[in-house]
């Protein structure tokens, strides 16, 4: 079955690169694109066991009478025919419930906030709130609209890894593009051998396909492994054009406090399209 | 951290998942004392609000009062609280219907500081609907917490509107059946266990903290002789007619404040000011305006028909700028007061025009107005009849009570077909109760009914191919597909092209393309299975293609839809009563 990515249109120079990675990433997948054109600064999305505000910030507004223009010309420049969503529920008048029952969401990595839009900064709140609600994966893209030519997984032997490499493996399935794998062990007390993480891929049954030789169907290209050097050092080795595919959000909201997470950092490092797939995301059938 | 998350989970504790009904308990007197705690302190708050700002109602600048409160309360709302806002209960029906009962975090305190700000200032609204929100918001947030399913979730938030209600007025029962009636709209043994529950939790932290108060107890008792049964008719009539108008006049005022371009602000702050100069005049149209009940109850409200009457009006148009022009608030208690007025007005009328006749006293009266304008108003007697039962503990006028509730409710019920909270979910098709057709049809999406077993067949075939297939098909419907784009191009009904079989003569010379319908109807993932049914009875299909993004993706059928419907019927009735 066909999939679709939901895309929010900002009728700006930015919102037009976020909006070509979208279109490419439906090019690469074979993918249909829902786009909403917002006429209110907020919406709700209802998802299974939380209902998630989407404040946007002013720019999401812009010159509403050429947005559908710009959207349409931007869509048939990639031969995407791209479909316009328009909220038939409103919780309040000016608050519409946009569905949730799509397979990617598109989602830059603050939508109410501007001063974040230049840098790559931190995720924003909602986005987060997004991330941990949904049970599609969030594509972040980058700044600036680049192709991606390979897929590199972030591995780190947890559940939520677990579920982006499954996600790594169809998408790289559907596109073609070669698939990589990047795994940090750990510095210090916590560092754990390369037999723990392919043990965890035995567990999960996919050992065969990162480790094994094409005999064995491997799919992966690649597994940067790094045992040495600080981990936001070691993402230099990450392709500049790949795209990044990562599991979030796994741990408590403490733990995050606390200590931070892996994936703010990647994300603040690196400046690649990210693909995230959050705590509730679902691994669809084959 | 494995004991914190089965701690979180507790519906996949063992002993709840064979019976939630002890969990649901559980967690209900939590929210009916969270929610309790809620409506008390918003309640204590409006004192302060009112005690402090007392000094300031003397200066001939008091007018300006309610205009910053309502400001302030609009301002807070959108721009602190980034809330969106509508009226607060039919948000709460409209969640339960829709998203099992889905509330935002913020909504349990939002309400409350606006109301407060509002009401508090001088605005004609009532707390009411805010506490009812709160709560719900309350018990919908824990659900969320504790991953509860959109059943118990609902029940939850059941709870805490129940919880909310039966604190504010010390009236448990009344937040039993105010939940059921209007919140839930369904009675389920599951459902009223709980809110029963919070209500109990909710009144008793009330009486704890504020002392068993009956908020509006008459210090006599009310003889009811056959005379007023008789009046009550008119009564009804009269609450009715008063239910009709402030309903009305409401709506009117939403829509002449949209009409004025102005910030949302200024609007509210225009709302406001207007009270403020009524209340110059009618000081009793000020704030929830529960002095002006207690003086109708005890009989020593004074002035005469035309002043209550006037009074009455005021009142209904000061709570229509209140809360038509941008402030917070509900309108539980302004139905109370203008419902008073109504009763007294009319009993003045009748001692007026029957000086002879022994009636009862104003004050029944009054309490039976408040009656009549709630089950108006709201389109539901049994909370109109508990709540006047309980907030002024007058159980001797039950029967006029009962009387007055329905006759009002049947009457009001003629000229506005729906109660003042559904009536915008109503017209935009959003009220969902549980067990009708629109809520049946509302849980399934498409892609649960779509059937997927048909044989696509390419614009380029000949007849005599296509017959091949029709043998291999056991269904009526082949989509048209093109070999090359894989677009969907058309469909083949098999009762449409029945006189090409028994004509060999076409078989090698007619193709599909030239057979097939190339405009046929066609549904959409998206579309709602309502749309969907009055496509196929409009046009008498019994089946139509799903296409997606120009693809032919299956069919709907009305057999595979009956199917669905009866389960998904059965699920939602299994617990009614």
């Amino acid at each position: 079955m066909e999939t679709t990515i939901f895309h929010v249109f900002r009728n700006t120079p930015l919102g037009r690169e976020i909006l070509l990675q979208s279109l490419y990433f439906c090019q690469q997948t074979s993918s249909s694109i829902a786009v909403y054109i917002p006429q209110h600064v907020r919406f709700l999305m209802y998802y299974e066991n939380d209902v998630v505000q989407v404040d946007l910030d002013q720019s999401y507004l812009t010159d509403p009478e050429t947005a559908k223009e710009h959207a349409i010309e931007l869509a048939l420049s990639m031969d995407v025919e791209p479909r316009f969503i328009t909220p038939k529920n409103f919780t309040a008048s000016t608050l519409p419930d946009i569905p949730v029952d799509f397979d990617f969401m598109c989602c830059p990595r603050s939508i109410s906030d501007l001063s974040t839009k230049i840098s790559l900064g931190h995720i924003g709140p909602k986005v987060r709130r997004i991330i941990n609600s949904a049970r599609f994966p969030i594509l972040m893209p980058s700044a600036l609209f680049k192709e991606w030519e390979s897929i590199i997984v972030f591995f780190g032997g947890s559940d939520n890894s677990i579920k982006a490499l499954k996600l790594g493996l169809r998408l790289s399935q559907i596109t073609g593009v070669p698939l990589d794998m990047f795994t940090y062990s750990g510095g210090g007390g916590t560092q754990k051998n390369k037999e723990h993480f392919v043990e965890v891929l035995r567990e999960a049954g996919l050992e065969d396909i990162v480790c094994g030789n094409e005999d064995q169907n491997a799919k992966v290209r690649e597994w940067y492994f790094f045992d040495g050097g600080k981990f936001e050092h070691n993402l230099y080795r990450v392709p500049h054009n790949a795209l990044a595919v990562l599991g979030a959000y796994g741990h408590g909201v403490v733990k995050d406090v606390l200590f931070g997470s892996t994936m703010e950092m990647i994300q603040t490092i690196l400046p690649n399209t990210l693909l995230i797939a959050g705590p509730n995301y679902v691994v669809p059938h084959p | 951290m494995k004991k914190f998350i089965s701690w979180r989970h507790p519906g996949t504790i063992s002993i709840f998942r064979m019976d939630d009904r002890l969990l649901l308990i559980g967690m209900g007197i939590i929210v009916g004392l969270c929610s309790g705690l809620a409506a008390l302190a918003l309640n204590h708050s409006l004192i302060f609000m009112l005690e402090f700002l007392h000094d300031f109602r003397h200066y001939w600048w008091a007018f300006l009062l309610p205009a910053a409160g309502a400001m302030c309360s609009s301002l807070f709302l959108e721009k602190i609280m980034n809330e969106g806002a509508g009226h607060g209960v039919p948000e709460v029906i409209y969640s339960v219907s829709r998203y099992g009962g889905l509330i935002r975090l913020r909504s349990s305190i939002s309400r409350l500081v606006s109301s407060c700000l509002t009401i508090g200032s001088g605005g004609s609204a009532g707390p009411e609907a805010p506490v009812v929100m709160s709560g719900s918001a309350i018990g919908s947030n824990i659900a969320q917490f504790f991953f509860l399913n959109d059943r118990q979730r609902i029940t939850l938030v059941g709870c805490g509107a129940a919880g909310a209600v039966a604190s504010i007025f010390n009236a448990p029962l009344t937040g039993i059946i105010f939940t059921m009636e209007i919140i839930l709209g369904e009675w389920s043994m599951v459902n009223i266990i709980p809110i029963a529950v919070a209500s109990v939790a909710g009144a008793e932290l009330s009486r704890t903290l504020r002392g068993n108060i009956i908020a509006f107890e008459s210090s006599g008792s009310f003889h009811i002789g056959h005379p007023d049964l008789f009046a009550c008719i008119g009564l009804a009539m009269f609450a009715a007619l008063a239910s009709v108008l402030f309903t009305r006049t409401l709506r009117r005022m939403h829509k002449v404040s949209r009409k004025v371009s102005v910030p949302f602000w200024v609007r509210a702050a225009i709302g406001g000011c207007a009270v403020g100069l009524l209340g110059f005049m009618v000081p009793e149209v000020m704030g929830e305006g529960y002095h002006a009940i207690h003086d109708m109850i005890e009989g020593v409200f004074k002035g005469g028909i035309g002043i209550v009457a006037l009074a009455c009006l005021a009142k209904i148009l000061a709570t229509a700028l209140t809360l038509g022009w941008g402030g917070s608030g509900g309108i539980f208690a302004p139905s109370l007061v203008i419902g008073s007025f109504a009763g007294l007005a009319y009993h003045r009328l009748l001692v007026f025009l029957f000086p002879s006749v022994m009636w009862v006293s104003e004050g029944c009266f009054a309490l039976l107005g408040m009656a009549g304008m709630m089950s108006g108003i709201l389109q539901a007697p049994l909370t109109g009849i508990f709540l006047i039962l309980e907030i002024t503990g007058s159980y001797e006028v039950m029967l006029p009570l009962i009387i007055v509730s329905a006759l009002s409710t049947t009457m009001t019920h003629y000229f506005e077909p729906s109660s003042f909270y559904f009536k915008e979910l109503m017209e935009k098709g959003q009220l969902l109760r549980p067990g009708t057709d629109s809520r049946v049809l509302a849980d399934i999406s498409i892609r649960e009914v779509i059937e997927k077993d048909c044989i696509c067949v390419r614009p380029d075939m000949l007849l005599r191919e296509f017959l091949y297939t029709v043998q291999r098909s056991t269904r009526n419907y082949f989509p048209v597909e093109d070999q090359e784009s894989g677009q969907f191009v058309g469909m083949i009904r098999f009762d449409q092209i029945k006189p090409y079989f028994f004509n060999s003569v076409m078989y090698d010379t007619v193709i599909v393309e030239q057979i097939m319908d190339a405009n046929p109807d066609t549904v959409h993932y998206d579309d709602e299975l309502s749309e969907v049914l009055n496509k196929m009875d409009t046009h008498g299909h019994f089946s139509l293609p799903v296409v997606f993004n120009g693809r032919f993706v299956g069919m709907v059928s009305k057999a595979t839809l009956l199917d669905k419907y009866r389960d998904e019927l059965n699920v939602q009735t299994a617990h009614s009563f």
